[in-house]
């Protein structure tokens, strides 16, 4: 009986600690419980190349080069 | 309706917005903290009586609508190309003259701007008074003072903003119509803007205590910046954040916390007396020990996150950079450098990232690769555990362990130059110097406690995860059937780490069980502890005080079956190996190159491992006088990666010139 | 003559940043270091000075400093 239990214990502590990683990186986390989650350059790092491209293009036209 | 936060670097954008949404994001007093774009909604209470939501884009830092650094063309793209519906650009009232360039720049745009004159507090201390009335004027859009530390003047910042949605205002200077190519054309119009900021400021400002003038906090200055006072006054500013965090009030709250954490452990365990001895492992010792162990560091890493927080805030760091840059450039990084370098003690993933402020590309990616020498918050636990076990708790080994990653980034920084052979590069440093404040404890309180949520949140799920699997593995041999007591090494995670830990012997620490820690380590450093616990079946690593009467940490020390000198080792091989997976992922983001994210594994990998040889050698020659295990073939090991390193060199170095010679020779027939 | 020469405590007036780095001499150029503005210079340091552009206060390096005649 004791074993039963201890099992169900198990089940539920381990599925829910891999639920809730699994439901952050769907969230799209890169680092489960960071509180800059939402925020993190990691993230964003498509927008910030695409800002880098960018800033060359325009120093370029702004410099004349 | 979206609404745009832009300013001059260090006006304090990210302290308004966190006060407007409730966030934490990361702020400091020095100009460069935000690097990236953050949204997020405007609490109600704010909100200003707008029926809809309002949310806040909080911008990197920016001196003009041209970029210069790629996070100022984050700022300047966002307001140009994502039509926001209003933006509030908030200026430093201590630096008029500088911030109205840009906002000047700004209310061309065509899009509503309302002024919050931040630092007004600043001000009224130093005696400056600013003509509100007659600048609203001037710039034609509302101008609000506020002190975004103390939310003096948010509400009617936003209730002006939300006012002022779907309209516009007229630009009081319109650039004139010049060919944005021609340099000289440009730079005469944005002469005239200048001019026209300083008519204004003229105008609307009165000041008792002129900026040129030296005051207190030059004096002050000028012993931080010394070439050597400054340095001492760095290292002794640290030495107290680890004495504080480590040895005094840390392991005071930690000592408390443990025994609950033991109590409990003890509770479950008679919870499962009759169950089967693997189902009471996995719970007792695999979960709730495991987890038990990395929790209860937790007080020291929050001691820790506090006073950094505190020395962020109170302008000291910018002041760091100042003393440390002679010595970056020497070895080929930039003064900038520190400033990722800082933020890795809290985490790698934002120190690396941080290093995109530097403009250099092999300043930045030598940063980027170096960064992680400096240990993380996860690192934390892993030194802590390592003396409180070996060496009774000292402080003396968190300082050696700072300090050796200092030590290894010069030297690695050293090694980069070599290889990579730019020698006549002129690299520039400028920093802007902030004014000092005393550090608000509410804002380091909140700081603290949002890093301390992502640790339990962290061992609660990958550390408790990565537990039970260890405790599994080493619970069933390969036949899947329960390892008996005393065949230990025909465990499944014995089989696989024994292999690893073959190459270890020469660092002293050549057992399955570390090189399972160094490998779960891999996915977090954190796992290093939770890992040892669950191997070694202990799980009060810190309660020093009480190990030492039950027979203690002695006894502990002896369950791992180490000398000083190898744990030491030990020690150093899981903090200067390669960091974390999460980690890795942002070197690679960020060094842009697979060439060179190898090159910094390798480099990383290598490092940890000449300098575990180095110290377990040397150690043991001290303390026995004799050589340790496997030093031959540690040796040949160490002497081959260096035949590597200069091989590479050499090479880099002949390409170079091959190069340069190339350039040369073109030149000449030019001339 | 430059920065690295000038007298702690004393405004010179700029006349002219001579440095081939566009970049720098536009960004010094927003923070309000161009020719005919004013600078102060408040102390010389070991690999540079700190000085007073505008109302705010700048650590720079010798490189820069030797750029910005006055």
């Amino acid at each position: 009986m004791s074993n039963v239990i201890a099992v169900i214990v198990l089940a539920v502590i381990i599925g829910a600690a891999v639920g809730y990683i699994v439901r952050s990186r769907k969230k799209g986390a890169k680092c489960i419980g960071c509180p800059a989650g939402d925020s993190c350059s990691m993230k964003n790092i498509k927008a910030l190349e695409h800002s880098l491209e960018q800033s060359k293009h325009e120093c370029g036209c702004q410099s004349g080069k | 309706m979206r609404i745009a936060f832009a300013g001059n670097p260090n006006s304090g954008k990210t302290t308004m917005y966190n006060a407007l949404t409730g966030k934490s994001e990361h702020v400091g007093n020095w100009a460069g903290v935000t690097i990236g774009k953050k949204e997020s909604p405007i609490k109600k209470e704010f909100s200003g009586g707008a029926s809809e939501e309002l949310i806040a884009v909080d911008l990197p830092g920016a001196y003009s609508m041209s970029p210069f650094t790629p996070e100022e063309s984050i700022t300047s793209g966002f307001v140009r190309n994502e039509n926001p519906d209003a933006i509030i650009n908030i200026v430093d009232a201590t630096n008029l003259s500088r911030s109205l360039f840009f906002t000047t720049q700004l209310l061309e745009l065509g899009i509503p701007v309302v002024v919050a004159l931040n630092k007004s507090d600043v001000n009224e201390k130093q005696g400056t008074k600013i003509d509100v009335k007659l600048l609203e004027e001037k710039l034609g859009c509302p101008v609000i003072e506020t002190v975004s530390t103390s939310s003096r003047g948010l509400r009617e910042v936003m209730e002006k903003t939300a006012a002022l949605k779907g309209k516009g205002q007229k630009a009081p200077y319109m650039q004139a119509d010049i060919d944005m190519t021609d340099k000289n054309a440009v730079d005469a119009e944005d002469r005239k803007r200048f001019a026209f900021v300083n008519s204004i400021v003229n105008d609307v400002e009165t000041r008792k205590i002129l900026t040129k003038d030296t005051t207190k906090q030059d004096k002050v200055d000028r012993i931080l910046t010394n070439k050597v006072a400054g340095i001492i006054i760095f290292a002794a500013v640290m030495w107290a954040v680890f004495w504080i965090s480590q040895s005094k009030i840390g392991p005071l709250i930690a000592d408390w916390l443990v025994g609950w954490i033991e109590t409990f452990q003890g509770w479950v365990a008679g919870l499962l007396e009759n169950s089967s001895p693997f189902l009471q492992a996995l719970l007792a010792d695999g979960i709730v020990g495991g987890v038990g162990a990395v929790v209860g560091f937790l007080p020291l890493v929050m001691v820790m996150y506090f006073l950094i927080a505190l020395l962020e805030d109170c302008g000291y760091m910018a002041r760091v950079s100042v003393v440390m840059d002679p010595i970056f450039k020497r070895v080929g990084l930039s003064g900038k450098s520190i400033i990722p370098f800082i933020i890795t003690t809290g985490c790698g993933i934002p120190g690396i990232m941080a290093s995109r402020t530097i403009r250099d590309e092999r300043e930045r990616r030598a940063t980027a690769m170096l960064a992680t020498f400096m240990p993380c918050g996860a690192k934390i636990p892993v030194i802590a555990l390592f003396a409180a076990v070996f060496f009774g708790g000292a402080s003396w080994v968190s300082f050696v362990a700072y300090f050796a990653g200092i030590a290894l980034i010069f030297l690695g920084a050293l090694l980069i130059k070599q290889i990579t052979g730019h020698k006549y590069r002129k690299s520039f440093f400028i920093m802007e110097l902030p004014e000092y404040k005393i550090p608000s404890l509410k804002r380091a309180a909140f700081s603290m406690l949002g890093r301390a949520k992502a640790y339990i949140v962290k061992a609660a799920t990958i550390i408790l995860v990565c537990n039970a699997v260890v405790q599994i593995m080493q619970s069933f041999n390969w036949q899947l059937q329960l390892v008996e007591e005393g065949m230990e090494d025909t465990s499944i995670l014995a089989t696989i780490a024994t292999p690893f830990a073959v190459l270890l012997i020469p660092l002293g620490f050549g057992v399955w069980q570390m090189a399972a820690a160094a490998i779960t380590g891999f996915i977090a450093k954190e796992n290093v502890v939770g890992t040892l616990a669950v191997v070694y079946g202990l799980s009060a690593f810190i309660d020093t005080d009480e190990l030492a009467l039950t027979g203690g940490a002695g006894e502990v020390a002896t369950t791992f079956g180490l000398t000083s000198a190898a744990a030491l080792a030990c020690l150093m091989f899981n903090l200067y190996t390669p960091p974390c997976f999460a980690a890795i992922g942002a070197m690679n983001s960020e060094l842009g190159s697979k060439k060179w994210l190898w090159g910094g594994i390798g480099l990383q990998l290598a490092t940890g491992y000449t300098v575990a040889f180095l110290v377990y050698q040397v150690g043991t020659i001290i303390t026995t006088g004799s050589l340790g295990s496997g030093f031959l073939p540690g040796l040949i090991a160490v002497l081959a990666m260096a035949a590597i390193v200069v091989m590479v060199t050499i090479r880099s170095n002949r390409k170079l010139a091959a190069e340069y010679g190339a350039i040369h020779s073109k030149g000449g027939v030019t001339a | 003559m430059n920065l690295k020469e000038a007298a702690i405590g004393e405004t010179y007036i700029i006349k002219e940043i001579r440095t081939d780095d566009e970049d720098l001499e536009a960004f010094l150029f927003r923070l309000g270091c161009y020719s005919g503005e004013p600078i102060t210079v408040i102390s010389h340091l070991k690999g540079g000075c700190v000085v007073s552009i505008k109302d705010g206060r700048y650590n720079i390096d010798n490189g820069i400093a030797e750029a910005v005649l006055i």
